[in-house]
């Protein structure tokens, strides 16, 4: 038995004792426990090597084997990390609160570990068949996960697996004519005879494919699906959720796009001659993917809908990032993953820590929890940083890299977009922090207490990850050049505070030291100086000639940007959700039309119109 | 001993009212008595070393006597028919009428012999006289509930079914006209004399005269209301099982007598169009049983396409497609008829019955081919072989099932999403705990199917080849067809 | 060049930026009062100033955040000023460069929003959110310009785009071979350093100057003290790209002052934008410049 078997083998077993552990308050503790194991068994196996699966069978004329490279490796670093942060945070209070209120832990943490499981089959694929396999279980596994609230998030799943069916459905037709084409869905066999496939041939398979692993990731135009059936989902599976799943979408992009098709082929294949090649429709679909759903975000009065879109935009980032595919863009896409599923994951456990205690995400209805909730407050403020990619986080690291390559490779257009993105994230982030911990403290929420530590450890952890792994990068640097050698992609010139370039380098050792150091001025300035500070009542402030009470609401996050939405405001026509809704009518009015034949009156005239015209086609020259 | 496939049930079907009269017990044991007789026959059957073999009924050598063909394909479907059967076994639904249900469990034997005729026959005379013995059967069947509702339905089955009848007899009668045989093997010699635009237009006879029990599209409209207003077993016979005889029939046919493209093409157009016009029309059903019967007629409509396709791989697909069917729609059927009724209904019903969610989410994504349960091997068989085909109408067809397939989803897991729903908890499913099970030896199938999926992939290629090799039916036929030997026709 | 020399340039770029910035803000208030022919304060006004405010007994806060927000207001820009090099200083410019500079200085603007959140007041709010909204209108067309710059000198490394820009003389400044791009850059920069007709979120007699409502004693000195570097910090990038830097301190300290001037003079002329058209303004006329720059520099 291999390492990786037994990799695969503990997320199997972990199945059965995760539901057992779910079953009792004391039990419940240990729930992280095996992700611990497995983080410490993926840390033990070293992403520069290839592990290979003792299990491989001939089935169907197809031979299914399993591997894991330092591209699958990349990606498993996050999905088990998320995990174990998913379980630290239900294994305490709110594991407690959420089996009280009726809902099924047992569910929960097995549909967790299913989801880790399924993830680390899709991310040791070692060929087509397996891929498909894996991608298909994947997107399975994220369906109890996401109905397990109840209510509108039924729905939203049920909208999920539609969307992820027709992207799995894409795919497998890709793989079948991978198969038919080159007659091998082994990626020796097959990459042997790509390139020697016709222009509409690889076309084609790029459109399926992009289009198919695109679902998973939400980019547009399949983007609808995928804010509510993260958002709406309960605390750790939507923190779980958002931080990875989707993910897999770019991992079997990496793999099949980059290191099957390979980005020169995609560079050659021309859609509008002279001007447009299909590398760069993916970067302008990645580019569209940052900016319509962050402005979404920014629209947002649900504190969960508001990440989970922005999750969609971040997705953007990585995409682009990764078709640049030099160095340093490939580079910045991949790690992009890592940096987001910390920030993520903090971002969304913060928020329902936050609901945990005010039973609420609307942005309307909470504000000045800073005095109440500090630690959360804190953990939702360096993932806001990082979300929005500002210094001395890591969020800042792997965009810097995206935004680098596209100044190298002269994308100012695309260049422009991503800057888009981030500013509206700026905006949109803040709107977050402001409408829940800043201003005035409502008087419901007076007695509020900080979440408990089963809740804050985990986000308090992560924070500590983003961090440290923003300051130094060159630590996931370091995997993410394994992930890049193994599609075949350069790697920047490294180091542990950032990498070096002939044409502009980054260090965020210095970096971050200088910005620590002048807070460290600035508080010596601030403390040191002056007066002595008086801290006063929130309500004991200046207001212009009109006195402030309790009972004046001045939370407008209904309209938090009023002068920007003058200008933006109708742009929202929401284009997509009719194309979706017009799509769905089309069926609706086909099955109509079709459960009117199957009642109609006379059945038997259809017969014989049916021989006639088989008569007449027979007969027929 | 194979006659005794289709004489055990017959007689039985025959004796069991007398029987009834004599002793409620024996009345009660004949049935299923001689439906494992049938399967013991079939197990004993089955050795590789001795088959194919061919044999003539009563003595009497063909053209005048009845040919049974005995392949490894024959065999599955006769094992299927009474292991079917057995577990769908009409059940006493406690309205305390007796003697319908004698009659319900009459005519379902009567069904399981003809059906076991129509998977054995070498000649079309006979499986014309066995498919009309299994349309009666079906006929009252599908009567059995007694309501108006009942009646009309049933009513509709019959013009469709007899004017289907019609149409196919006049397909043998073009068939005979031209070269004077109806034997199978012998027409297989003599297919060059059908290639003409005669022998294309006694094909679609045929087709669409069979057709019609096939839930072949545009000849299907009875499918729906039949299987809404019988009891869930029938439904669950016809759709998993006389359905796909009357496909077995149309694909010896296209084997052994008819091998041209155009055919081929028909074949995957009308399947094409069955697959889509069902699965639209089940997005729409508004209750459960309707819906089943939609997805239904859309299955049948892949099973056309997957035996549309040439060759080896074509009878593959097309056996593990209708093998993967044959097995899921009744246990389906049977949850429906647990929960029965209308969608709205239908909230919380899993929450009540866990079991039974289960296995419906089980069926459910089998159905729509989640690797690696068996359903996805059936679809990827077909989707190469589509690819492998190419031509506008492969592509045509490889786009409508991945299609269909997101439609399948979208309906099935819209009501699995309402079965799981908080719905409220005051109506409690009824409580029948039969269903369930029986439904739950069709899951452990499909488990079984995955864990030994390659030993019963090595049987379905050689079942494919020995199906597909028309010489070696010839051969096997040959020598009890004394005007075959003689070489010339009558 | 040694670590000890590295650690004293690093104390003594901020400092310099300090001192420079204070005077930058005295001639602000020179060129307004010029214009609207007063006398004006004298030299050490500024500084006064600050030590006042320090010095006031009444230190109003709201809480943690809102000391931190100033901590972060003035650390920002302190950090800020290291990245960018100064005759015959060069700091940490070649560590970080263009990109991680635009975005250091973001860090101050967050931590002013952060302190002004907690200080719940609406005024305040409102103030952050039309700063906010004015940050995203003036960065698009700057962000345009600094892609052009980087790729005209293809490189992001700001003390090399110097270097280039000296080696070849005037002819190779960047307001030369660039101008339209130059030209869009003033515009941003004047959004950027909030002055009118930018100045919407402060807006004294409408939100009670926004952002500053509830800021007083050191808070108010603190944001003073920013307010040098941010003057400074603008100056000295625009010279950066467009005029060569600075060959010596004498042409250094010209450059950045007569490059205050122009937003200075400009910004007392003109009445006060609303939020809406300030955005349809910047993106508009200086988006449109800077992509045909770009596009003719490309």
């Amino acid at each position: 038995m291999t390492h990786l078997d037994l990799l695969l083998l503990v997320a199997l077993i972990n199945l059965p004792v995760a539901w057992w552990l779910a079953g009792g308050a004391t039990r419940r503790r240990l729930l992280a426990l095996p992700y611990g194991l497995m983080l410490g068994m993926l840390l033990y196996m070293d992403p520069g090597a290839t592990w290979d699966s003792g299990l491989s069978w001939v089935f169907l004329g197809q031979s299914l084997s399993w591997r894991l490279d330092g591209l699958g490796w990349f990606f498993a670093l996050p999905t088990i990390g998320a995990a174990l942060a998913a379980a630290a945070y239900s294994s305490g209070e709110w594991g407690e609160d959420f089996a009280g209120a009726g809902g099924s832990m047992g569910w929960l943490q097995l549909a967790l570990a299913a989801n880790v499981f399924a993830m680390l089959v899709l991310l040791a694929a070692g060929d087509l068949l397996t891929l498909f396999i894996g991608w298909e279980l994947v997107s399975w596994a994220g369906l109890p996960l996401m109905v397990l609230a109840g209510g509108a998030a039924v729905g939203a799943g049920i909208r999920y697996i539609t969307y992820a069916m027709g992207g799995g459905m894409a795919v497998l037709l890709g793989v079948v004519l991978v198969y038919v084409w080159t007659g091998s869905l082994v990626p020796a066999d097959f990459m042997a005879v790509l390139p020697t496939l016709a222009s509409w041939q690889v076309g084609l398979l790029v459109a399926l494919f992009f289009g198919g692993f695109g679902v998973k990731m939400a980019l547009l135009p399949f983007h609808l699906w995928q804010a509510p059936a993260y958002g709406l989902s309960v605390g750790p599976a939507a923190a779980f959720l958002g931080a990875i799943s989707s993910r897999m979408g770019l991992f079997a992009m990496a793999l099949v796009l980059v290191k099957f098709i390979t980005l020169e082929r995609l560079v050659d294949l021309t859609v509008i001659p002279g001007l447009l090649d299909s590398r760069d429709v993916l970067a302008w679909v990645a580019a569209f993917t940052i900016i319509l759903p962050t402005y979404t975000a920014l629209k947002q009065n649900d504190a969960r809908l508001l990440l989970a879109w922005h999750g969609i935009g971040q997705g953007g980032y990585m995409v682009l990032g990764l078709v640049m595919g030099d160095a340093m863009g490939s580079a910045g896409g991949l790690l992009h993953v890592f940096n987001y599923a910390t920030n993520q994951a903090v971002l969304l456990l913060a928020v329902f820590a936050v609901m945990h205690r005010t039973g609420t995400a609307d942005l309307n209805r909470m504000g000045g929890l800073i005095v109440r909730m500090p630690l959360s407050f804190l953990a939702l403020l360096i993932g806001i940083i990082g979300l929005a990619g500002l210094p001395p986080m890591n969020g800042f690291v792997s965009k810097w890299l995206v935004y680098r390559s596209l100044v190298l490779e002269g994308e100012p257009l695309l260049f422009l977009a991503a800057i888009i993105g981030t500013l509206g994230t700026i905006l949109s982030v803040y709107k977050l922090i402001h409408n829940i911990f800043l201003g005035q403290l409502r008087v419901e929420h007076e007695d509020i207490r900080e979440a408990p530590w089963s809740m804050t450890g985990p986000m308090l952890v992560l924070c500590a990850v983003i961090v440290v792994t923003g300051t130094m990068p060159g630590l996931v640097l370091g995997v993410v050049a394994d992930a890049q050698q193994a599609i075949g992609l350069a790697v920047p010139d490294y180091h542990l505070g950032g990498v070096t370039s002939p044409a502009g380098g980054l260090d965020m050792l210095w970096l971050n030291g200088v910005i620590m150091a002048g807070f460290a001025v600035g508080a010596v300035l601030f403390y040191g100086f002056g007066g002595r500070t008086k801290r006063v009542h929130q309500l004991d402030n200046y207001a212009g000639g009109h006195f402030l009470t309790a009972d004046v609401r001045y939370q407008y996050s209904d309209n938090f940007y009023p002068g920007l939405m003058h200008h933006i405001g109708g742009w929202y026509r929401g284009s997509f959700q009719w194309l979706e809704g017009a799509l769905i009518s089309v069926v609706d009015l086909l099955a109509t039309a079709l459960r009117g034949f199957y009642h109609q009156a006379q059945p038997a005239a259809w017969v014989l119109f049916t021989i006639t015209l088989g008569f007449a086609w027979a007969v027929l020259p | 001993m194979m006659a005794y496939a289709v004489a055990l049930p017959l007689v039985a079907a025959f004796l069991l009212p007398v029987l009834h009269n004599a002793s409620r017990w024996l009345g009660i044991l004949v049935g299923p008595a001689a439906l494992v007789a049938v399967l013991l026959v079939v197990f004993q059957s089955w050795q590789p070393a001795v088959l194919p073999f061919a044999m003539d009924l009563g003595g009497f050598a063909p053209p005048w006597g009845i040919t049974f063909y005995v392949d490894a394909l024959a065999l599955l479907f006769c094992g299927a028919v009474a292991l079917m059967t057995l577990l769908l076994w009409p059940r006493d639904e406690g309205d305390g009428d007796a003697d319908a249900l004698v009659r319900r469990r009459s005519l379902t034997l009567l069904l399981a012999a003809a059906a076991a005729g129509l998977a054995l026959s070498g000649d079309l005379f006979n499986i014309y006289v066995f498919y009309e013995l299994a349309a009666v059967a079906s006929y009252g069947l599908a009567a059995e509930r007694g309501t108006p509702a009942a009646y009309a339905a049933a009513f509709r089955y019959l013009m469709l079914s007899a004017l289907g009848s019609v149409i196919a007899l006049a397909g043998i009668a073009i068939i005979y006209f031209e070269t004077g045989t109806l034997n199978l093997a012998h027409l297989s010699l003599l297919a060059g004399e059908l290639q003409g635009p005669t022998g294309m237009a006694a094909f679609l006879c045929l087709l669409v005269g069979f057709g019609v029990k096939a839930e072949l599209f545009p000849v299907n409209a009875w499918v729906p209301e039949v299987y809404g207003v019988t009891t869930r077993r029938t439904a669950g016979l016809l759709a998993g099982l006389v359905s796909k005889l009357a496909v077995l029939v149309l694909v010896r046919l296209l084997v052994l007598v008819f091998p041209q493209e155009g055919l081929r093409d028909a074949l995957l157009l009308l399947g094409v169009l069955g697959l889509i016009g069902g699965e639209l029309a089940a997005w729409k059903a508004r209750d459960m049983t309707r819906m089943l019967a939609f997805s239904s007629i859309g299955q049948l409509g892949l099973v056309f396409v997957a035996f549309s396709l040439p060759g080896t791989a074509g009878l593959v697909a097309g056996i593990v497609v209708a093998v993967h069917h044959m097995v899921l729609k009744p246990g389906l059927f049977l949850l429906a008829g647990q929960w029965g009724g209308g969608l709205r209904g239908l909230a919380g019903a899993a929450r009540r019955a866990p079991l039974a969610g289960l296995l419906f989410v089980l069926f459910a994504l089998s159905l729509v081919g989640l690797p690696p349960l068996p359903g996805f091997w059936a679809k990827f068989l077909v989707l190469t072989g589509l690819a492998g085909q190419g031509g506008g109408l492969g592509w045509l067809a490889m786009v409508a099932i991945l299609v269909a397939t997101v439609l399948e989803v979208s309906y099935l897991f819209r009501l699995a999403g309402r079965l799981y729903s908080r719905g409220d908890d005051e109506v409690p499913a009824a409580a029948t705990g039969g269903g369930t099970v029986t439904a739950g030896v069709f899951g452990a199938l499909v488990v079984a199917a995955v864990v030994f999926a390659p030993a019963l992939w090595d049987e379905v290629q050689d079942m494919g080849a020995g199906a597909g090799d028309a010489a070696l039916y010839v051969r096997t036929v040959g020598p009890m067809v004394p005007t075959m030997i003689s070489g010339g026709a009558p | 060049m040694s670590i000890t020399e590295l650690l004293l340039e690093l104390v003594l770029m901020p400092i310099v930026a300090f001192v420079i910035g204070l005077f930058m803000v005295l001639m602000m208030r020179r060129i307004g009062a010029r214009l609207q022919r007063r006398v004006g304060p004298p030299v050490f006004q500024p500084l006064y100033d600050i030590v006042k405010l320090y010095g006031k007994r009444t230190q109003v806060s709201h809480g943690l955040m809102h000391d931190i927000g100033i901590v972060m207001a003035v650390g920002g820009y302190v950090a800020a000023e290291t990245l960018l090099p100064m005759p015959g200083m060069n700091g940490i410019a070649e560590k970080g460069g263009l990109i991680a500079l635009l975005y250091v200085i973001m860090i101050p603007s967050l931590g002013l929003a952060l302190g002004v959140g907690q200080c719940a007041n609406p005024n305040g709010s409102i103030g952050i959110s039309r700063a906010l909204t004015a940050m995203l209108a003036y960065d698009i067309p700057f962000v345009i310009v600094i892609f052009g710059v980087a790729w005209h000198f293809g490189t992001t490394n700001l003390v090399e785009i110097i270097a280039l820009q000296q080696a070849g003389g005037i002819a190779t400044w960047g307001a030369v071979e660039m101008p339209l791009l130059a030209i869009a850059g003033l515009f941003g920069m004047q959004a950027m350093l909030g002055k009118q007709p930018f100045e919407i979120y402060v807006a004294p007699a409408e939100i009670a100057t926004g952002p500053m409502v509830e800021m007083g004693g050191k808070y108010l000195g603190g944001l003073f003290v920013m307010q040098c570097f941010q003057l400074y910090t603008a100056a000295v990038l625009y010279v950066t790209l467009f005029l060569g830097g600075g060959e010596n301190w004498l042409f250094f300290l010209i450059k950045i002052f007569a490059v205050v001037a122009i937003p200075m003079s400009i910004a007392f002329l003109f009445p006060r934008y609303r939020t809406e058209d300030l955005v349809g303004l910047l993106w508009k006329w200086p988006v449109m410049a800077a992509l045909i720059g770009v596009a003719l520099v490309m």
